[in-house]
């Protein structure tokens, strides 16, 4: 009954969903960082990947996180091609513009054959621990919302080590930082792109699969996502990944605060607060993203 | 130049009223008497666009209704013709489409279109030229606000009267086991909050404090922050005013805190056929409000689910019962007055469904002088691994399970 275990419930919530944004957004700023592309097809990947854990469930009969050993794979393919045969056609001086207009007709598209395999029925993964919980000083945590949290873990702690401390990463890192002078040391800054898009999907293929243990998934479903992703991206600095892990985690911790005082409905405009606030006073992003600065 | 403008298509509108009026009159003189004629029934349905899933379903409903009448040998003696236009779900659309039904095909009934959107721009049209007016959708108080002096909605009851029963079961029970506290979350759309406000308002006034009161998007899909409040609260019942994955979202949060209320009431969600394997067969206790099942016991249910599933295969839902309710009062009152035409005969049908009470596959059903259904929505409950009608006494299959087992 007490507030200090509604709060002590409420922090906990957050940074599990914090961590799940974080996830979630990183391959957004990743595209953005390597070829300055605004990926709205992002989060439509993010529910293909979710359909495709349900699917694997369901039909198959496999856990939803071993259909990740398909699922990272293809998508890792599937960004590579993206970017060489799509992306990369794009004329650099409107890159930005056209590649929004290119990646919605992306997200429509996908958006439009999920509902023509899967129907627009709203799915839901059933496990046999949905709704099992721990309890941790009086407040419980879903066994499925800490499976999604390890899996955000996860996967940015191995996103991070392959960004600093592979030579792919640091050639990544390179091309992020000054396309010009990576290509004059001699790096493929094109190789390099296509394999950091599809590193971008494949963090999709398991958001999307975390997404998919605890949410009920249908086509359109993506639209709801993208405006909150991209203002994390933006409030983390563009293009930079630990900034944008550290935006979502404060940005999913304060929105879950913020709901104990007001309704969801005011909770979820932190996030549109947060992207003006930062366009207005630091346009750069206000964790990391030296890299803004220059648009 | 524009008072001039105006008045000439005032001019050519009285014109052209007054020639339809007579075309009317004349047409209704040879056409009413002669009994071989079949009763053509006008309608327009989104078949195409946003609603065309429910109005194909609507859209049924009417065919599977005016087959059955034909084969019994029609409604006084005369065949049934339905006449589908389809609207494109169009609000614009709907009105030209009425139009044309009346003044220029000259049904002899027309009835509703699906959807509250759609309901009130056809209901204008057919209250201008007088003809009776019952439509299978539009539960939203709005249609029930624009003096409409002809429209009946043909279901037990609108939003906010669907948990009635309900409401009348918990504020009778003795006081030891009567809960003292609600919460209520509730999706911020006409239909889904006017199910759980109904409710709230009426245990408010029975005495059931309010805890909790959420309203959410209807895009939320995270529903850990609202549940963590419920939860916090201890409320003795839990009522959502929900759609579909809304319901879902927020029973599987509330499950994953522990919270084990005595009473939980979700509307839609519960009723659909997906529910028990979306939230992991844990279901036990959770209650529902329902306008139409397949497995409701009047007379005229149990044939129309039999034939239906014969013309189509598999059997009705709520959106084909409504418009087969839509079929069956139009019948009732053709039948008891002995006319189906345009001109005097709709005042006549227009009176007497006003003071009678029709038999329909969703119940008996009478109406206040908005055209507003004076029933109830029947309460299901998922008892034994199914849902099953609990509430009113006399249409329950079992008795409802009051505290819920855990859930």
């Amino acid at each position: 009954m007490s507030s200090g275990t509604l709060i002590f419930q409420s922090v906990v919530l957050g940074v599990l969903l914090g961590g799940l944004y974080a996830l979630l957004a990183s391959g957004l700023t990743l595209y953005f960082g390597i070829m300055r592309v605004v990926m709205i097809a992002h989060s439509a990947f993010l529910i293909l990947a979710a359909y495709l854990a349900w699917w694997s469930h369901t039909r198959l009969g496999v856990d939803p996180l071993l259909s990740l050993v398909v699922t990272v794979p293809l998508f890792f393919g599937a960004g590579v091609l993206l970017q060489r045969l799509l992306l990369s056609r794009l004329r650099p001086a409107t890159l930005t513009m056209m590649s929004v207009l290119l990646t919605f007709a992306i997200a429509v598209v996908i958006e439009g054959l999920l509902g023509y395999a899967f129907t627009g029925t709203q799915r839901r993964i059933q496990l046999g621990y949905g709704a099992a919980n721990l309890e941790l000083f009086g407040a419980r945590i879903a066994v499925v919302k800490l499976i999604a949290f390890g899996l955000a873990a996860v996967a940015l702690l191995t996103l991070y080590l392959l960004l600093k401390k592979t030579t792919f990463g640091w050639s990544l890192r390179a091309t992020i930082q000054h396309r010009d002078a990576a290509r004059l040391v001699g790096i493929d800054t094109d190789r390099v792109a296509g394999y950091g898009f599809g590193i971008g999907l494949a963090t999709a293929a398991v958001g999307g699969t975390a997404l998919a243990l605890d949410t009920t998934i249908y086509p359109s479903l993506h639209w709801h996502w993208i405006g909150p992703l991209m203002a994390i991206i933006v409030v983390g600095g563009l293009g930079s990944v630990p900034g944008a892990a550290a935006a979502a985690m404060l940005l999913g911790l304060t929105q879950s605060l913020l709901q104990i005082p007001l309704n969801t409905t005011w909770a979820q405009t932190i996030f549109y607060l947060a992207l003006f606030a930062t366009l207005a006073f630091r346009p750069q992003g206000f964790f990391g993203g030296r890299l803004a600065q220059r648009f | 130049m524009t008072t001039r403008m105006t008045t000439m298509r005032w001019a050519t509108a009285f014109g052209a009223t007054m020639v339809l009026a007579l075309a009317g009159c004349s047409g209704g003189d040879d056409g009413g008497s002669s009994s071989d004629d079949p009763i053509v029934v006008g309608i327009s349905l989104p078949l195409t666009g946003d609603f065309s899933e429910p109005g194909k379903g609507v859209q049924r409903g009417y065919q599977a209704w005016a087959k059955i009448v034909n084969d019994k040998g029609g409604l006084l003696g005369r065949q049934v013709e339905l006449k589908i236009l389809d609207d494109q779900s169009n609000a614009d659309r709907v009105v030209s489409d009425y139009e044309q039904l009346i003044g220029q095909d000259q049904v002899d009934i027309v009835v509703g279109p699906f959807s509250t959107r759609l309901v009130v721009p056809a209901a204008r049209v057919a209250e201008e030229y007088g003809m009776l007016f019952v439509e299978p959708a539009g539960a939203a108080k709005e249609v029930f606000e624009q003096g409409f002096k002809n429209l009946f909605y043909a279901a037990p009851a609108v939003a906010d009267d669907h948990y009635n029963h309900l409401a009348e079961y918990i504020l009778g029970l003795p006081a030891g086991q009567r809960p003292a506290t609600a919460a209520y979350a509730a999706m911020d759309d006409p239909f889904a909050q006017g199910t759980a406000y109904g409710l709230k308002k009426k245990l408010e006034e029975g005495g059931v404090r309010t805890v909790v009161d959420e309203v959410y998007p209807p895009n939320t899909t995270d529903f850990s922050g609202i549940a963590a409040k419920i939860a916090s609260s201890k409320a003795d019942i839990v009522v959502g005013g929900s759609q579909y994955q809304d319901g879902v979202n927020l029973i599987v949060a509330l499950q994953q805190l522990d919270y084990q209320p005595k009473l939980a009431a979700f509307s839609t969600a519960p009723t659909s056929p997906e529910f028990a394997a979306a939230i992991g067969n844990k279901t036990e206790g959770i209650l529902a409000p329902t306008g139409y099942t397949q497995k409701a016991p009047y007379p005229s249910n149990v044939e129309f689910v039999e034939k239906y599933t014969a013309q189509f295969g598999s059997p009705p839902e709520e959106d084909e019962a409504n418009a087969y309710t839509t079929g069956q009062v139009v019948a009732a009152a053709v039948t008891a007055v002995g006319c189906a035409e345009q001109g005097e005969c709709q005042q006549k049908l227009v009176d007497w469904v006003r003071n009678n009470t029709v038999e329909t596959v969703v119940g008996p059903l009478s109406w206040d002088a908005t055209g507003k259904p004076q029933g109830a929505h029947m309460i299901q409950q998922w008892v034994g691994g199914e849902i099953q009608i609990v509430l009113p006494a006399d249409a329950k299959e079992t008795d409802i399970v009051y505290p819920k087992p855990a859930w």
